[in-house]
């Protein structure tokens, strides 16, 4: 076996970014000429089905261990074990703030070389090798591993999610001894920071506000267009500053990372610390009543005009489309 | 309608904020022996300096404690904050570093050449011959003072110097009416200054000797010259300088300095100041515009000018091909001899470096000056610790300082900045007129005036270039190189009032070259309606605030506000500026 991989599971269905690693994992494992397996973690509700689904993104097994759910330190434990039982040789991770708590953990304990923000991987010589931006993503170097295992923490959304398996992962039950501190910590509740409901980096199409709307009803237009169109509600740093809408909607240098499909800004002006955030959506839409604004220049599609009016039309459009 | 920003003084208490008596209790609090605040050239000479006398004198090493040197610096680590052109003097490295070749130093090295231009417009150049001696470099340095502090910061902490990074001085101690330390920043607070999750409380430093080396703007340094009131009669002055470092297909291979375009020449603008091109090995350039704080048009923008400046012929052919990898911007004290501190020092505290405005303006020098009153403190402290006699006076270490190259060339060029009041061109012939007679004349007091006194007016609009993202660059751009990551949710350590006449919010909005300040759209257009379509300054505004942008140069505090040092290890990371 040669890559294992973290997945993080909510509410009976896998994370995005973790489905990203478990394709990743399993693509760099063919070209090593090796398999990719998954670890899971969690109750009951780590289905046989659920867990076999893996396989449909490219893990040949899936070690399914019981343990509190959403919780690094568990984690740690189950991959040191199964890592000692069945030798692999790179850990693989699809970002987040948890991904990046059990990588660093794993690290640790097993005396590893780590890899952290890595927007893409390698292979060369038979090993891993993976790509990490620095200084403020205006270069990138290559970091290869001289130990065992190499663990390799991806940035969010670094890794998409492909379905390219062959069917059902075999699902292996480990048992597993959590370590004393490991059990201390408690899960009290899960979900968005500060009380948002909206996920915006699953979403594959975002509508996001700038201070171009003018006040915070203007963001009442995005989210009619976001419900017609079926995708979500993202907001700038200004606007969020200015208490127009939650924190966890924030996009850019100091909020979210996010690639969609579609990315429409409307009434942003497209600093630099809001580029950063959303360059990787594959399409996008601005809408700015400055011609001027930077965002024009790295936008597929730029419409210069009355946000106010455009906005109403384009929803009543796509609900019109949409039937 | 013009109006003074010192109208609108900040919102602050200097003596309740910023200076308390210890509170911690006793063995809270951590005992040093020296406490240096600030990891600027002069701080960690000072540092330096120290552990060279100490070991020299185990036993004194010992009556110290386990931290006989300790450093708090605010940045990242010590170069994060630093900023500057810099041609550096090198009598100051040589002193401290006596065993270490030049050729070994952290600097570019010397340039033979010197060039001085004079912009008359967008243009044309007309080169000064011969060049002007305070223009002259022979036998400086080409430095980046961010990298020079890291390598100094390197050598402090393998002599023994206990460096605190990402840790803001934010409170003098005093106690019995002597310093006694300083007080740490909080961190981890919420816009509201609530304890988040993270929250952890300042602590106490409480040290024999406290060395305020906090450079221009120093936070701490105001506090001790107001609590002592050892001030000068004469205010002290700032410029402001941006600077960008340029990756370039060609060496350049003399240093440059222009006067004149894209500063205006007349009186009515006061536009003091020029820029500065400097070599950084075969393949940087460094280069800089700087102007002083006392400029009157609310639409002068510092930034954009440079910005300008690189649309001139002389420039553009420099930069041709190139590509801009820094940027950043300081304030510089520019009061020079007569707006220094009327004493350099208080009961248990010494002043240095550019806090202490020990900045020769004429030569645009001041990094050896910091350093060499970094060490004439380290000698001071341990000349009164030898004699047993506790750092209650430090009279020795301002004699020190009377008796250097600091008094001297501060002193010959006292009078030099003042006539720029008069305009470009009788102030230039004044000023020369200085510089033949070698200081003499015209003699006397020439005041200096605190630049937030001088009132500002909307002037036409500017013409700067739109910014391409190749040879010009918007603001937030530019702090983005730094850089600079601020969490949002941090409390504002800006302090104005946001809600003040159009021409001081308009001022501050282009005087700021990082974006912090901001008068939203709907105010300007309510205040164009209010003027027939013009916009005059009989209108008030509120103010947009956006303080993680802050790169603390420090303006704010020149031009009617007050700078505190945010969170520590917030604002930029610079390299290599």
């Amino acid at each position: 076996m040669s890559i294992l991989v973290y997945a993080l599971h909510y509410e009976g269905e896998f994370n995005k970014n973790s489905l990203g690693a478990v394709s990743e994992g399993a693509k760099l494992a063919k070209e090593l000429g090796g398999e990719a397996a998954a670890v899971v973690v969690g109750g009951d509700d780590l289905t046989d089905e659920l867990c076999a689904s893996l396989g449909g993104y490219g893990a040949s097994k899936v070690y399914r261990v019981k343990g509190p759910e959403g919780l690094a330190q568990p984690v740690v434990d189950a991959m040191a074990k199964v890592i000692a039982d069945e030798g692999f040789k790179y850990a693989l991770f699809g970002g987040g703030l948890l991904g990046f708590e059990i990588g660093a953990g794993l690290t640790a304990r097993l005396n590893a070389g780590v890899t952290m923000e890595v927007t893409a991987v390698k292979v060369q010589d038979g090993g891993l090798v993976a790509e990490r931006p620095i200084l403020q993503d205006s270069a990138i170097v290559d970091v290869g591993y001289v130990g065992e295992p190499g663990i390799i923490i991806g940035r969010l959304n670094a890794f998409d999610a492909t379905e390219s398996g062959d069917g059902a992962a075999e699902v292996v039950d480990v048992d597993v001894q959590l370590e004393d501190h490991s059990t201390k910590a408690v899960m009290v509740t899960r979900g968005e920071q500060r009380g948002a409901d909206v996920n915006i980096e699953d979403a594959d199409i975002l509508v996001a506000g700038g201070r171009g709307l003018g006040k915070a009803e203007g963001f009442d237009l995005c989210e009619s267009l976001a419900e017609a169109l079926g995708g979500a509600v993202a907001a700038t740093r200004a606007v969020v500053d200015a208490g127009w809408y939650p924190y966890a909607a924030q996009i850019g240098q100091t909020g979210k990372t996010v690639a969609p499909k579609l990315y429409l800004a409307a009434g942003i002006s497209g600093a630099i610390q809001h580029k950063v955030g959303m360059q990787s959506a594959e399409n996008i839409v601005a809408i700015n009543k400055d011609a001027n604004a930077p965002i024009f220049e790295f936008s597929d599609l730029g419409i210069v005009g009355d946000l106010n009016k455009i906005l109403p039309k384009l929803t009543d459009a796509v609900k019109a489309k949409k039937g | 309608m013009s109006t003074a920003p010192v109208e609108f003084p900040p919102p602050v208490d200097s003596a309740k904020e910023f200076v308390a008596a210890p509170e911690d209790p006793e063995d809270e609090r951590i005992e040093v022996g020296v406490a240096i605040v600030g990891g600027g050239p002069a701080g960690l000479a000072c540092a330096i300096r120290l552990t060279q006398l100490l070991a020299e004198d185990e036993s004194l090493m010992e009556s110290l404690g386990e931290v006989p040197v300790a450093l708090v610096e605010k940045g990242k680590s010590p170069g994060s904050h630093l900023l500057s052109g810099a041609m550096m003097h090198p009598s100051a490295m040589k002193k401290l570093f006596p065993d270490v070749a030049e050729g070994d130093w952290p600097t570019y090295g010397t340039v033979d050449t010197d060039a001085v231009y004079l912009l008359p417009n967008a243009k044309r150049a007309v080169p000064l011959k011969p060049t002007p001696p305070p223009f002259r470099n022979h036998g400086n340095h080409v430095t980046s003072v961010a990298q020079l502090g890291r390598w100094l910061s390197g050598h402090a902490e393998e002599a023994g110097v206990y460096i605190l990074g990402e840790t803001a001085a934010a409170k003098l101690l005093v106690d019995g009416g002597r310093v006694v330390g300083v007080r740490s920043g909080d961190k981890g607070r919420g816009r509201e200054g609530e304890e988040l999750s993270n929250f952890e409380p300042g602590s106490e430093l409480i040290a024999q000797a406290t060395v305020l080396c906090e450079g221009t703007q120093g936070h701490l340094t105001g506090a001790a010259i107001r609590r002592f009131g050892i001030g000068s009669e004469d205010p002290q002055q700032w410029e402001l300088g941006v600077k960008e470092i340029w990756e370039v297909e060609q060496p350049l291979d003399r240093v440059i300095h222009t006067m004149g375009w894209p500063l205006r020449f007349g009186a009515r603008y006061r536009e003091f100041g020029g820029s500065f091109i400097y070599p950084m090995g075969e393949d940087r350039i460094s280069m800089g515009l700087v102007a002083g704080l006392d400029y009157r048009d609310a639409r002068f923008s510092v930034h954009d000018t440079l910005q300008l400046l690189k649309g001139h012929p002389l420039v553009a052919e420099l930069i041709e091909g190139g590509k801009r990898v820094g940027w950043g911007a300081k304030t510089i004290p520019s009061g020079g001899y007569w707006a220094r501190p009327r004493q350099l020092w208080a009961p248990g505290v010494a002043i240095c470096g550019d806090g202490a405005g020990m900045v020769n303006v004429p030569t645009l020098k001041g990094v050896h000056y910091a350093m060499h009153a970094g060490m004439f403190a380290a000698e001071a402290i341990v000349e009164r610790l030898k004699a047993g006699a506790g750092c209650q006076d430090l009279s020795n270490y301002a004699r020190k300082v009377e008796g250097s190259e600091i008094e001297k060339d501060t002193y010959r060029s006292r009078n030099m900045r003042q006539p720029f009041t008069k305009g470009f061109f009788v102030g230039g012939a004044i000023a020369n007129m200085m510089e033949i007679s070698g200081g003499r004349l015209p003699g006397g007091r020439w005041a200096t005036h605190d630049d937030a006194t001088v009132d500002v007016f909307i002037g036409p609009e500017r013409d700067y270039p739109k910014p391409d993202g190749k040879t010009t660059f918007d603001k937030l751009s530019s702090v983005f190189a730094t850089g600079n990551a601020t969490r949002d949710d941090a409390p504002n350590h800006i302090r104005i009032q946001d809600r003040v006449p159009l021409e001081v919010a308009l001022m501050w909005q282009n005087m700021c070259p990082a974006a912090v300040y901001e008068v939203p759209e709907e105010e300007l257009d309510a205040a164009r309606a209010n003027g027939n379509g013009k916009l005059d300054g009989k209108h008030e505004v509120t103010m947009q605030i956006t303080p993680s942008n802050c790169i603390q140069c420090g303006a704010i505090t020149a031009k009617g506000g007050r700078l505190t040092p945010p969170e520590g290890g917030d604002g930029p990371n610079y390299q290599a500026t």
